[in-house]
């Protein structure tokens, strides 16, 4: 028995480092795909982010062609674009990162309360599926849906003694609204799922005693339940944090109409306007580029702020 | 009297949790609803006379009930290819993540790899900072990704996430089993597949469909890095549908439209709820088999956050 304890302490020592490396050459070979992808298809773009200070000529590449300093960046401060476009893209990723955030914990929260098996399962098949349709589905259904006169909205809304004639998709005043409940719609049980999982590792006994001292189930909710898992929902709100300024150009792309262009027209989507389709391209990464770093300071700040609160972070 | 008073508390509670409760059941019914309903009525839509619907009305049960969409969007030779595309990207982009995810995950799982601490941080670090979309697209062209079929396959291998979902699972594999395996003379090579890959079956489920659904619901790559509509995945070609219709506020006009085209029983509307049908019934065929592995999924990802 003694024998046998030591022997699970008895830790081999490491062997030298020129030793290991002839050892898990196996282990090299087969890490070489994923290390060539991270190379080339991560870090080569990253360092192409030099672009964004020189004047990207197409046969002299991105290392030969000239530079010009910090003009792009001038160029797009001083624009006329600039205002709008930052402004729209902050509305954006508040709306989706900071407003959407509570409702997955709250759907969460109910799903949890839920005691017949059956429909909770069901719920929760319902409530995930949207995640699985790519955006390009969504965004067609809800043109359909919202269609002026023939959609079952506007359809709803004669019903009632309305006027079903408005072109949801048209009017930038609707934009946001239709973005929002979009985005919820698709992500809000997906998001659910983590903090479910979450939920369920609070220990139970806690309920009881709460129950015991006359708390009903809100409080129980305010006071068990939600502290239980304010570890996940500060980890999700650090990283949600990060996406504050590229909020996703598939969504924009495609919800984009003549009606509601000077409310979607976010940095993304800009991006891949004069870059892609205008071929500006040291002009277009400068673009990317202060998003990106933007992002990144974002999420370092937040974290160092979270852990020094709440002793959450990612790192 | 103490007793007392405990008893009248959880009779209290037990009321307020009943109306609390009958609320939840309430809203989660709603939610439901609000998610089925719009799904239920495009696919009715799509089962219905294009031109009857123009007139508007219907809701959740089809009028002129008719396969021609359907039949319409079976003839129609570039949806069919590019359903041909969106298969071939699915299962190979899907093949190759999966073997290319699973080495890398085996070899990262040895801790006392030389380098390995700073292989994933530079890996992870890509999930924090990027390299732009405009140096991305650069490095496509020089790689001669940019229109040909490897730029659907190539710059999806990869990703972070599941990398370290990957790893995680294999962490969790009890070493004493690969020690075994070495002492009877097997390399690493015969670890990998022999022990590690038949015992991951539920981790290389989740990523596996996961990388799927991801392949088959991308318009991204098709619309900007494939100049050939001939080689458009099916998401891109209803992308193009959309777009199209949206520019040119076809949604005013449908009814004229739908007029226009005679003696057609479908319109470029009806097609297009066909569409979305046939594009979104794979997704739905293997939701069920995803589903199950969902909370697991959630799980491991969650420990490395």
């Amino acid at each position: 028995m003694a024998s046998a304890t030591r022997q699970n302490k008895y830790k081999p020592p490491k062997q030298p480092i020129s030793k290991r490396l002839v050892r898990y050459w196996p282990l090299y070979v087969m890490l070489i795909p994923c290390v060539v992808y991270y190379a080339l298809l991560c870090y080569v773009p990253m360092a192409g982010s030099v672009l964004a200070f020189k004047d990207y000529s197409f046969k002299k590449g991105i290392w030969g062609s000239p530079w010009v300093g910090f003009d792009y960046f001038k160029t797009f401060f001083m624009s006329y674009d600039a205002p709008r476009l930052i402004k729209n893209t902050l509305t954006i990723g508040v709306i989706k990162c900071i407003l959407e955030f509570p409702f997955a914990i709250i759907l969460a929260l109910m799903l949890n309360e839920i005691l017949n098996m059956k429909f909770k399962k069901v719920a929760q098949t319902i409530t995930y599926l949207p995640h699985f349709l790519s955006s390009v589905i969504i965004v067609t259904m809800i043109q359909k849906i919202l269609a002026p006169n023939v959609g079952i909205l506007n359809q709803a809304i004669s019903a009632l003694g309305g006027d079903g004639s408005t072109f949801f998709l048209m009017e930038a005043d609707y934009f946001y609204t239709i973005l929002f409940s979009m985005d919820l719609w698709r992500n809000i049980g997906w998001d659910s799922i983590i903090y479910l999982a979450a939920i369920s590792s609070v220990d139970t006994a806690l309920y009881e005693a709460a129950e015991m001292d006359g708390c009903n189930k809100l409080k129980r909710m305010w006071h068990i339940t939600l502290p239980g898992i304010r570890g996940t929902i500060g980890l999700l709100f650090i990283m949600g944090v990060g996406g504050l300024l590229s909020s996703g150009v598939e969504q924009m792309w495609l919800l984009r109409t003549p009606g509601n262009m000077s409310l979607a027209d976010t940095l993304d989507v800009y991006v891949v306007r004069v870059g892609l389709q205008g071929g500006q391209f040291g002009y277009a990464t400068a673009i990317g580029l202060i998003q990106g770093l933007v992002g990144l300071i974002l999420v370092v700040t937040c974290n160092k702020i979270c852990k020094k609160m709440t002793e959450v972070s990612l790192w | 009297m103490s007793t007392t008073k405990t008893h009248h508390n959880k009779i209290k509670v037990n009321r307020v949790d009943r109306l609390i409760q009958f609320i939840i059941y309430l809203i989660i019914i709603l939610l439901c609803l609000m998610i089925l309903l719009p799904c239920l009525n495009v696919l009715v839509l799509s089962f219905n006379d294009g031109k009857d619907a123009a007139r508007g009305g219907i809701w959740f049960w089809p009028r002129e009930f008719t396969l021609d969409n359907f039949k319409e969007v079976f003839h129609d030779g570039s949806i069919m290819d590019a359903y041909g595309i969106s298969i071939a990207r699915t299962v190979i982009g899907t093949f190759l993540s999966l073997l290319i995810t699973t080495m890398a995950g085996f070899a990262l799982k040895q801790k006392d790899l030389p380098g390995n601490k700073l292989l994933t941080v530079l890996i992870t670090f890509t999930m924090l900072f990027g390299g732009g979309m405009i140096p991305t697209y650069i490095q496509y062209n020089n790689l001669h990704l940019l229109n040909s079929f490897w730029v659907y396959v190539v710059p999806s291998l990869v990703s972070v996430t599941y990398l370290l979902m990957v790893r995680t699972f294999f962490e969790g594999i009890p070493d004493s089993l690969e020690e075994s395996a070495k002492l009877d003379g097997c390399g690493y090579f015969k670890v990998y597949t022999t022990i590690m890959l038949p015992l991951s079956k539920p981790v290389i489920a989740v990523v596996g469909l996961y990388t799927a659904v991801n392949h088959w619901n991308d318009w991204f790559a098709g619309a900007f890095y494939m100049n050939d509509p001939s080689k458009w995945p099916v998401q891109t070609v209803l992308q193009n549908m959309l777009t199209k219709a949206m520019s040119a506020q076809q949604e005013i006009t449908s009814v004229s439209q739908a007029l226009a085209q005679g003696a057609k029983s479908t319109t470029t509307d009806s097609l297009k709820m066909a569409a979305v049908v046939v594009t979104t019934v794979p997704i739905l065929c293997i939701y069920p088999f995803i589903q199950k592995y969902f909370a697991q999924g959630a799980m491991i990802g969650a420990v490395k956050g």
